[in-house]
């Protein structure tokens, strides 16, 4: 091919690109597969809600180049998923992608994404084989391979040295408390009792008392907020009296109905928390709740936050003139992003997020922030 | 191994003594059951959890003092007891010839009856009042530290001991001094026999239901008061485990039930503190399996074979 018909050849797609850039300048959009029915139907409208909110604030300050929301239901259903996310990808107005809810769906549609190259952002998908797809899948939601870490640090900077763990005997309660062990171990702490017990365990004394033996300076829980209630209640029986800090699955208001004088002091750390005084989740329940008429949950919370991800990189990459590689690379350089969950940050390489929690600890039978 | 002979150990074995005594409590009316009948209850669980969500309500609508709560809770568990008989024993026991006296499926026919009892109450009740835990107000809690130097006792600890003692002693009395345990034994030693001397089996069994479900759900209630957990899951657990101490002491044993179920509770505490926590179910079913393959007909079994 000769250097001239090259030329021609470049001349024609740009004027073709300017043609479709001008002439049919249709907005940008967003894909967004979500169960909005079946069995998860609660968390897909959830999400359908709280991007919608998103959405709206977004166009008011940027009515230039207004961005729609494609949504897809996939009922919860892999194959369902697949479908969408062909569809999605022949979609060339739709430059992103935010969902599935559960890690099972967006697995598979994510295979697909990886091979049409659609960034791919999900809200809730925790599992670690989710980003490890491709270079275009990110999460907006922390694993515990984030959360014990963080708790660990959190834990030696308030000068505690020796934790007991006690975890609950499942794969979730096994993850949670290796990984807090070992980043307590290097952050430079002694873990001085690793225990852990079969579900279904409501006596906890004997792993208490077990636990005091090794005398600890702290505990550090992993396991359900219904087993901590029973928990609590028995340490303090025996009196044996050792701040506690617990995983965010503790963190629910009937831990503090349960336990009751029990759960005074526990800390605990959360992505979102509705009644936290920062002034844009206030904003952002505020405004949730005046057009839906019910308090934000986390799942609104996780929606909300993605979405807003997401138009930051559709901003960032161009606005309407953004490219699905270009939104892509802008949602890899995420960083700091101030949400509702926290602030975000995604790694670079592996595209897990970071996020600074909001700590939390029980006072006056509620749960208050607290700054260390 | 010497640091380990120290107050964690008899803090351990207290704990342990405790659960042991919260299984003896389920294990006396099991066996009762079991003696009259030749057949396992296996709502004696449910009627345990019941016991405990009747007591529930009673502090949630009428806030009465603690000792009117388990009063209560008897008189619901004596109704659940008679109410239980009818609908899943009742039925099977047409017969009163000697073939249907001895008939295996007959027996398991009851067996799987009381099965069905036990698990459409639980599921009933995780379909009105939820799978989760109930919230139980501070006062009526059996949580309060009785402090013995460094040793910490719950006040709960202590009802459980003085309800296992008192109901053990009563038991006994009842089976050994009074017409209805004499009755009692009769329809336990030779049902057709107790007919032919003119008991009224029908009522015998009634009234050792009652009574057996009176204390299981007096356990309930006490023993959700101590641990703090009301569900509607709460007596599956603690009930397989009063059922191992029932096999343990030879079936119909109640004192071989309640020493098995002691043994338990102490073998649960100290394997966890010598190996884990997930360790100590292995070790009680551990003990049932050597039981049952050494001493088939309990510890505490009478030396007679069974029909």
């Amino acid at each position: 091919m000769s250097a001239a018909s090259q030329y021609h050849k470049a001349l024609i797609i740009a004027a073709f690109s300017s043609l479709s850039l001008s002439a049919f300048a249709a907005p940008v959009a967003i894909g967004y597969q979500a169960p909005l029915t079946g069995e998860y139907a609660q968390y897909g409208n959830q999400f359908r809600n709280a991007a919608n909110l998103a959405l709206d604030e977004y166009n008011q300050t940027h009515k230039a180049a207004p961005v729609v929301i494609k949504f897809a239901d996939s009922k919860g259903d892999a194959l369902e998923g697949v479908s969408i996310a062909h569809k999605f990808s022949d979609d060339n107005s739709i430059v992103g992608v935010i969902g599935d809810f559960s890690s099972t769906v967006s697995i598979a549609a994510g295979k697909v994404y990886a091979e049409t190259h659609l960034a791919q952002l999900s809200q809730t998908a925790s599992h670690p084989d989710f980003v490890k797809i491709s270079p275009w899948q990110f999460r907006n939601i922390i694993t515990e391979a984030f959360e014990g870490p963080y708790n660990a640090r959190w834990i030696s900077q308030n000068k505690i040295k020796k934790v007991a763990v006690i975890s609950i005997q499942n794969d979730w309660g096994q993850t949670a408390s290796k990984n807090f062990a070992k980043s307590f171990k290097d952050a430079g702490g002694e873990i001085t009792a690793l225990e852990s017990f079969n579900p279904g365990t409501r006596d906890f004394r004997a792993i208490l008392t077990k636990v005091a033996r090794t005398h600890p300076d702290a505990i550090y829980l992993a396991l359900m907020y219904e087993d901590g209630a029973a928990l609590l209640q028995q340490k303090l029986q025996l009196g044996f009296n050792v701040p506690v800090y617990g995983s965010s699955s503790m963190y629910e208001k009937k831990l503090i109905q349960l336990a009751g004088p029990a759960a005074e002091g526990v800390k605990i750390s959360t992505t979102f928390t509705a009644s936290s005084k920062e002034p844009n989740v206030q904003a952002f329940v505020k405004a949730y709740e005046a057009r839906y008429h019910v308090e934000p949950s986390m799942f609104a919370g996780q929606a909300y936050d993605a979405t807003r991800i997401m138009l930051n990189a559709i901003a960032k990459a161009g606005g309407e003139k953004a490219s699905r590689e270009a939104v892509r690379n802008a949602l890899a350089a995420t960083k700091d992003f101030p949400g509702v969950t926290g602030n975000t940050t995604f790694d670079p390489v592996t595209r897990e997020p970071a996020k600074n929690l909001s700590r939390l600890q029980i006072h006056n039978g509620d749960f208050t922030s607290v700054a260390n | 191994m010497l640091d380990f002979f120290d107050v964690f150990l008899v803090q351990q074995l207290l704990n342990g003594l405790a659960q042991g005594l919260v299984y003896a409590l389920i294990a006396i009316g099991f066996t009762l059951i079991f003696g009259v009948l030749n057949v396992v209850n296996f709502a004696h669980g449910e009627i345990y959890m019941l016991g405990a969500f009747a007591g529930l309500l009673a502090i949630q609508l009428l806030a009465p003092p603690a000792f009117a709560v388990l009063l209560l809770v008897a008189a619901a568990g004596l109704v659940l007891g008679v109410l239980l008989e009818r609908v899943a024993f009742r039925p099977f026991r047409r017969f009163n010839d000697e073939a249907s006296l001895k008939s295996k499926a007959l027996r398991e026919a009851t067996l799987l009856s009381s099965l069905a009892i036990s698990i459409i109450t639980r599921e009933l009740m995780q379909l009105y009042v939820g799978a989760d835990m109930q919230s139980i107000p501070q006062a009526y809690l059996l949580m309060t530290p009785i402090q013995l130097g460094p040793l910490s006792i719950a006040s709960g600890q202590v009802l459980i001991f003085v309800t296992a003692l008192l109901m053990f002693l009563l038991l006994q009395w009842l089976l050994f001094r009074t017409r209805l345990g004499l009755s009692i034994r009769a329809v336990s030693n030779n049902r057709l026999g107790a007919l032919h001397v003119g008991i009224n089996v029908n009522h015998i069994i009634i009234a050792t239901f009652a009574i057996g479900s009176l204390m299981g759900a007096v356990s309930g209630i006490v023993v959700g008061l101590y641990s703090g957990n009301i569900f509607p899951q709460m007596g599956f657990s603690p009930g397989i485990k009063a059922f191992v101490a029932m096999v343990m002491g030879g079936l119909d044993s109640i004192p071989g039930a309640v020493i098995s179920a002691i043994v338990l509770g102490l073998c649960e505490a100290l394997s966890t503190d010598f190996v884990s926590q997930g360790w100590s179910e292995l070790i009680s079913y551990g003990l049932l399996l050597i039981t049952l393959l050494y001493f088939p007909r309990g510890l505490f079994g009478k030396k007679v074979e069974r029909v």
